[in-house]
């Protein structure tokens, strides 16, 4: 299906990023750089309980410190917030929810005088009995994380159940699931978990905010999404949107936790109590593990039944997500899994509950992969478990129920022809990696091999959109405004890539404006859900072409012909077939100048947009409709080498195939690839939230909290890129940027299997992990028992 | 208490006034305005606040400000000389070597030092010279192929 | 953001001692400070003076002789360590526990010194140490001591230093002239990592001579020293490695934290003690599995 263009210029090309130069020069800006006249600095005091009543807090010591301007509870700001469902308060109010909330938050001239009165503050708690565990807090009884649900605002896609700690329900129903289970031969079940894990970004959350007394709000922020703070903001505080600013210089690693709003409501309301100065407030790498949100955990069961020939006839799914003590933005979590629920097969029949349940934990947001890291650990395990229990091969197995356009989605959508191939994905990683040939074991270390595979569609609501501008200066260059945000993925370079090839114009002339600020760039909802390349590339495509068509009113007025006879190219417009008859186009870009002073057209300024298509809710009992944007498959298959030992894994070799349609900037692919893998990898060998059995996090920092470094990354790893090209995507693009992070530890976890028989169920594999599971095998201990 | 140092730092002699109780992070970041310096953790695990000291790459967050009287110090800004990236800054670029961009610096100067290590700059050698700097965005990969390259054109 | 104290930066022992003497208790000295710097961040302790030892010239020595041993000065870096050739050729015990401390840029600030001075539990260069029978010299108003290393940690980051006492150096004996060795450590990830258990050992005297010390599984950095006994006995050599291995265990009392179990590390002990021994015993590993 390759009909697209092929002459292609810039796209496709591994051009350099255009951020390179600012970053390798260490002049790029961050949010922590920024130093405005008159800033205070902030100080924030966390509740050491994961549940307790606040009865009393103590400020006067620290209101007479030295530098103190300001010093605020919980009650100064009586108002919520949240993108979904609106339950979160800025400070704790009446209670604590997890340990690390904060409760109390000093501002002073210096950030060491606000430190240092910090230490002055004393809070009185009265400690309340808190739900640790998800499946806890389902329990009839189980102590209520939020006592006020049924009072909270939220948006109509998400069911929240007052009285219970679960903060949304999702449900679908695909076919007959009885009679699904009733025609099959197998049927198996079983259980998965993972814990709570930080997106580690190394910026940690900072914000600044400024609330002038004339009702003005500014804010500097490290944040994914400037459009959505700048509207919950106004929508939880009645300030106008004109009112508030928001500026977003280069971002730190983002990962989907700087997503939605985080701390700048803080900062603003901080400010407006001390008269209007701007307020600063950076989490320590203890805050941003304890403070900032975190990916929810998942607590799974599966129910799977298959014929003996190794259809898939019938799956029952339940999906516990771990919400943390707020659930604003999470609940969107547990609807994408739902939605997505059985991976990337054909199911018939298939009954699914996604619940997002309160805990005393930290809360959860978004994280790259959102909702699919954590239930493709459940699919893809289950798949290798019920494909050993029909004796077939896993490689055969996804194969024979690969969702290949034609087939329904568990939504009931007809997967659309040029959706891309699942099935591309897993066979190439199976070559490459020489599926059905054994590996040998060397010095008595045990090799195998595991394959998983993976898909995903963005999760947002239907009506999302993104614009762009781009801005033709007198000298025929131009600027590029964008409103998604550069977290690293990426984006600007791979944007510029598509305006330049639309405009016929090189990379270099086309200056992708490195910050962005809601008062001035272009809207987009936010820079999550792998929809920036796909979304803001359509609405960059039509400013470009935008652009042209403005470029070509001048030109056919001067070049008397019509404008279908025009060609741009080179930076020159000239008449079909007569190259010689044109103009350059610093002669029309800013309006075009007769000898004799007269002037046609002006300043051409491309504008362009684009809303995703067709996308519906979906049914509330059902779960059927229209959910996804697009489809993104992939797969992976890896290598492994294990120390009996000690539990320690290498992987030798990961290979890794993506359908994205079109590479836009191939060198930018590669990086999302490694990147997201390793990532993957890290999450699911390394990473876990620990807590005491208080509720307390026992790893709140990068000692304990490993995440991988240059020598724990696997030996050789080898990315392909499949382009089957997306008919309504920008040069055929679908985008890759959380693709890259789903699954990789999942077939290491069957890799596990090949290469010593024994059966991983939760997160994170360790290597203790692992080697309990070896003792267990060997002393023949059930494997429910290892913990 | 405040006290005077000298200090070579970016090649320009340089008086400046410290803290007993600074580390030379806060020295270079919230004094001296250098930001191409990160942080990220202020306790010595993710290396992005790392800087030459006498042309050694150390932690700035575990050095203390007083500390670095009489020493050499390179940071980030000055790397380029007259208008030109050194050469591991042009690697860096050429392999895409950079995402979020906040431990580039740690990493390029880090590269920087091995390039002058003399020869066996292979990828294991490099993986272990950058051990102590987090990335939580390339997956290591291209970075080091970027300091790899930049010595084999040495 | 560190809490307020003076900062010192004496050139001789003398000076050092005279602050040390002045400060009493309200004093830290620091070398590397990559433990210091960390305590002082977290408000671990909040000394009125620290005293920087690094301007100390003679406290920079790092030197070998042969018959006199290994002398390692109190500011010589971990890269020191590893750079000297007599290291890797006489102790590889030590150079190779050195390796696996922390990361490269960090080994090449912090020191051997500092990193006995915090007694850890999971200090990595303190089994080598104690393998080698090292001796750590001490300074004081009072007159210097020389403590064995064995009598050096007292408990969780306490040890018997007092009030007023620095350490100059360790001198490491020149060791058995066959003597081979080896450290083994546990960590959780392949890159970097403090040690969920450490162990080294070094067998000598053909084999008589065995000495096995560990690190993260007791309150201070331990010797075995019964385990040790069995090989100064005839019989099989599978038998003895056994014996030393079942011994080995019975002298540690690992606790669980979040790095590992109890259990976990148990069985670490085990094996890495019997991996050890077996290698360096040149006995062929049976396959257990
Ligand atoms: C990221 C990171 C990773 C680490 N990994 C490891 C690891 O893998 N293995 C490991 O064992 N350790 C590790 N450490 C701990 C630390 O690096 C070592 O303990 C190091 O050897 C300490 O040496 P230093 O010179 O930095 O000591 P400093 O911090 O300068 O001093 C340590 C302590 O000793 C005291 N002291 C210093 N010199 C003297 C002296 N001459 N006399 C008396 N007291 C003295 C100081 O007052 C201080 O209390 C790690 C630390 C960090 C930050
Ligand atoms: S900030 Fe220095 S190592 Fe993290
Ligand atoms: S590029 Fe983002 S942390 Fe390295």
């Amino acid at each position: 299906m390759k009909n697209f263009r092929e002459d292609l210029k810039y796209v496709g090309k591994p051009v350099p990023r255009v951020d390179s130069y600012e970053k390798i020069l260490g002049v790029a800006e961050y949010t922590g750089d920024i130093e405005l006249p008159g800033m205070l600095h902030t100080k924030l005091v966390l509740s050491p309980y994961a549940h307790a009543k606040i009865k009393a807090i103590h400020t006067e010591k620290a209101r007479k410190a030295s530098g103190v301007v300001a010093v605020a509870v919980g009650d100064d700001f009586p108002f919520r917030v949240g993108l979904y469902v609106n339950d979160r308060n800025v400070l704790a109010r009446k209670k604590v929810r997890w340990a690390g909330e904060p409760v109390v938050a000093v501002v002073a001239e210096t950030l060491e005088q606000a430190y240092e009165a910090a230490e002055l503050i004393e809070v009185e708690y009265e400690p309340l009995q808190p739900v640790l565990d998800v499946r806890d807090a389902l329990k009839p009884g189980a102590p209520l994380v939020h006592e006020e649900l049924g009072e909270y605002a939220h948006s109509p896609a998400f069911h929240p159940i007052p009285g219970t700690n679960i903060a949304s329900r999702f449900t679908l129903k695909k076919g007959d699931v009885e009679l699904g289970f009733k025609q099959s031969d197998v049927i198996l079940e079983n259980e998965f978990m993972m814990p709570q894990v930080s997106h580690v970004p190394l910026e940690t959350h900072t914000s600044i905010g400024q609330y002038m007394p004339d009702g003005k709000i500014k804010i500097w922020t490290s944040a994914q999404s400037p459009f959505t703070v700048r509207h919950i903001l106004s929508v939880s505080l009645g300030v106008p949107e004109h009112k508030i600013s928001v500026y977003v210089p280069y971002i730190g690693g983002g990962f989907g936790g700087k997503a939605g709003i985080n701390f700048e409501p803080l900062v603003v309301m901080l400010s407006k109590m001390a008269g209007g100065r701007p307020v600063k407030l950076e989490l320590t790498r203890e805050e941003q593990f304890i403070t900032a949100p975190v990916r929810q955990g998942l607590y799974a069961k599966l129910k799977t039944g298959v014929k003996r020939s190794g259809e898939i006839m019938a799956e029952k799914i339940l999906y516990v997500y771990d919400a943390g003590a707020y659930a604003d933005y999470g609940v969107n979590v547990g609807r994408a899994a739902g939605y997505s629920c059985t991976g990337p097969y054909y199911v018939p029949n298939v009954e699914t509950e996604s619940l997002t349940v309160y805990t005393n934990h930290p809360w959860g947001t978004a994280f790259r992969g959102f909702g699919h890291f954590e239930f493709l650990w459940a699919i893809e395990r289950q798949m290798d478990l019920v494909a050993r229990e029909l004796g077939m091969d896993p490689v055969e197995f996804r194969l024979k129920n690969a969702l290949l356009p034609g087939k329904t989605t568990p939504t009931g959508e007809v997967l659309r022809e040029d959706a891309g191939r699942i099935d591309e994905c897993i066979r190439a990683v199976a070559s490459r990696i020489d599926w059905g040939k054994k590996p040998v074991a060397a010095a008595g270390k045990p090799r195998g091999k595991g394959i998983a595979a993976l898909w995903k569609a963005p999760a947002m609501p239907p009506n999302a959109s993104s614009a762009a501008f781009i801005k033709f200066n007198e000298d025929g260059t131009a600027e590029l405004l964008l409103g998604i945000t550069e977290i690293g993925q990426g984006a600007e370079t791979a944007l510029a890539q598509i305006a330049a090839e639309e405009l016929g114009l090189p990379v270099e002339k086309i200056k992708v404006v490195p910050f962005r600020h809601t008062d001035v760039s272009p809207y987009s909802w936010q820079t999550v859900a792998s929809r920036g390349l796909f979304m803001d590339g359509r609405a960059v495509q039509m400013a470009a072409r935008d652009a042209k068509n403005q470029i070509f009113d001048i030109a056919s007025q001067v070049l008397r012909v019509s404008k279908e006879d025009l060609v741009l190219s080179d930076e020159r417009v000239h008449v079909r077939g007569r190259p010689e008859v044109g103009l350059e186009l610093r002669q029309l870009v800013n309006g075009y100048v007769y000898p004799n002073g007269n002037v046609v057209g002006g300043p051409v300024i491309g504008r362009g947009f684009y809303s995703a298509a067709r996308l519906t809710y979906l049914d509330p009992e059902t779960g059927q409709g229209y959910p996804a944007l697009k489809w993104t498959f992939g797969a992976h298959a890896v290598e492994v080498e294990v120390d009996p030992d000690t539990g320690m894994v290498k992987v030798l070799k990961l290979v890794s195939a993506f359908d994205i349609g079109k590479a836009i900037n191939p060198a930018i692919v590669l990086g999302q690839a490694y990147g997201g893998a390793l990532q993957s990898m890290s999450l699911g060998l390394l990473e876990g939230y620990f807590y005491d059995e208080k509720g307390r996090m026992l790893n709140p920092n990068l000692t304990d909290y490993k995440i991988a470094r240059a020598s724990d990354i696997p030996e050789e790893h080898e990315v392909i890129i499949i382009e089957n090209p997306q008919l309504d995507g920008p040069f055929g693009a679908r985008g890759i940027g959380e693709l890259s992070m789903l699954s990789v530890e999942t077939a290491i976890a069957n890799a596990l299997y090949d290469a010593i028989g024994i059966d991983l169920k939760n997160l994170p594999i360790t290597a203790e992990y692992i080697w309990k599971h070896i003792q267990a095998k060997k002393e023949k201990i059930p494997v429910e028992a290892v913990t | 208490m405040l006290r005077s140092i000298k200090v070579v730092l970016n090649g320009v002699e340089r008086t400046v006034d410290v803290e007993d109780h600074w580390t030379l992070l806060w020295l270079l970041r919230e004094k001296l305005k250098l930001k191409g310096t990160k942080h990220g953790c202020d306790r010595g695990d993710c290396g992005i606040c790392t800087v030459l000291v006498n042309n050694t790459p150390v932690k700035s967050c575990l050095v203390l400000a007083p500390e670095v009287n009489g020493a050499e110090i390179l940071t980030i800004e000055g790397l380029a000389k007259e208008g030109s990236l050194a050469p591991i800054q042009k690697s860096f670029i050429e392999h895409s070597a950079l995402q979020c961009g906040i431990c580039t610096a740690a990493f390029v100067l880090t590269g920087h030092w091995l390039l002058q290590q003399g020869d066996g700059v292979d990828r294991k050698r490099v993986a272990e010279a950058i051990d102590g700097i987090l990335c939580r965005c390339t997956g290591y990969r291209q970075i080091i192929e970027a300091i790899v390259d930049a010595a084999r054109k040495k | 953001m560190l809490p307020k104290f003076l900062y010192h930066a004496p050139e001789t022992i003398h000076e050092a001692l005279e602050l040390l003497n002045k400060y009493g208790r309200e004093a830290k000295l620091l070398a590397g400070g990559t433990d210091l710097v960390v305590d002082l961040r977290e408000r671990k302790t909040r000394p009125k003076a620290v005293i920087d030892i690094k301007r100390i010239k003679e406290l920079n020595v790092l030197k070998y002789e042969p018959g006199r041993g290994l002398v390692i000065g109190a500011t010589v870096t971990y890269h020191q360590i590893l750079e000297y050739e007599p290291v890797r050729k006489k102790y590889p015990v030590l150079w190779e526990a050195v390796k696996t401390v922390a990361d490269e840029i960090l080994r090449m600030r912090a020191t051997l010194v500092g990193n006995i001075c915090t007694a850890s539990p999971a200090a990595d260069t303190a089994p080598a140490l104690l393998v080698y029978d090292a001796v750590v010299e001490t300074a004081s108003k009072n007159g210097g001591r020389k403590i064995p290393i064995e009598n050096f940690f007292t408990g969780v980051k306490k040890t018997v230093l007092e009030e007023g006492e620095m350490v100059v150096s360790v001198t490491l004996p020149e060791p058995p002239a066959d003597a081979k060795g080896t450290y083994l450590k546990a960590m959780r990830v392949w890159s970097e990592d403090l040690a969920l258990v450490g162990v080294a050992a070094l067998v000598a005297d053909g084999g008589k001579d065995v000495r096995l010390a560990y690190a993260s599984v007791a309150p201070t950095p331990v010797r075995a020293r019964k385990a040790e006994k069995v090989f100064r006995e005839d019989g099989d050599i599978r038998e003895k490695i056994e014996k030393a291995v079942e011994l080995a265990v019975a002298s540690v009392s690992p606790i669980s934290d979040v790095r590992a179990s109890k259990e976990y590390r148990l069985h670490l002990v085990k094996t890495f003690t019997r991996n050890a021994l077996n290698r360096l015993l040149g006995v062929e590993a049976v396959v257990v599995a």
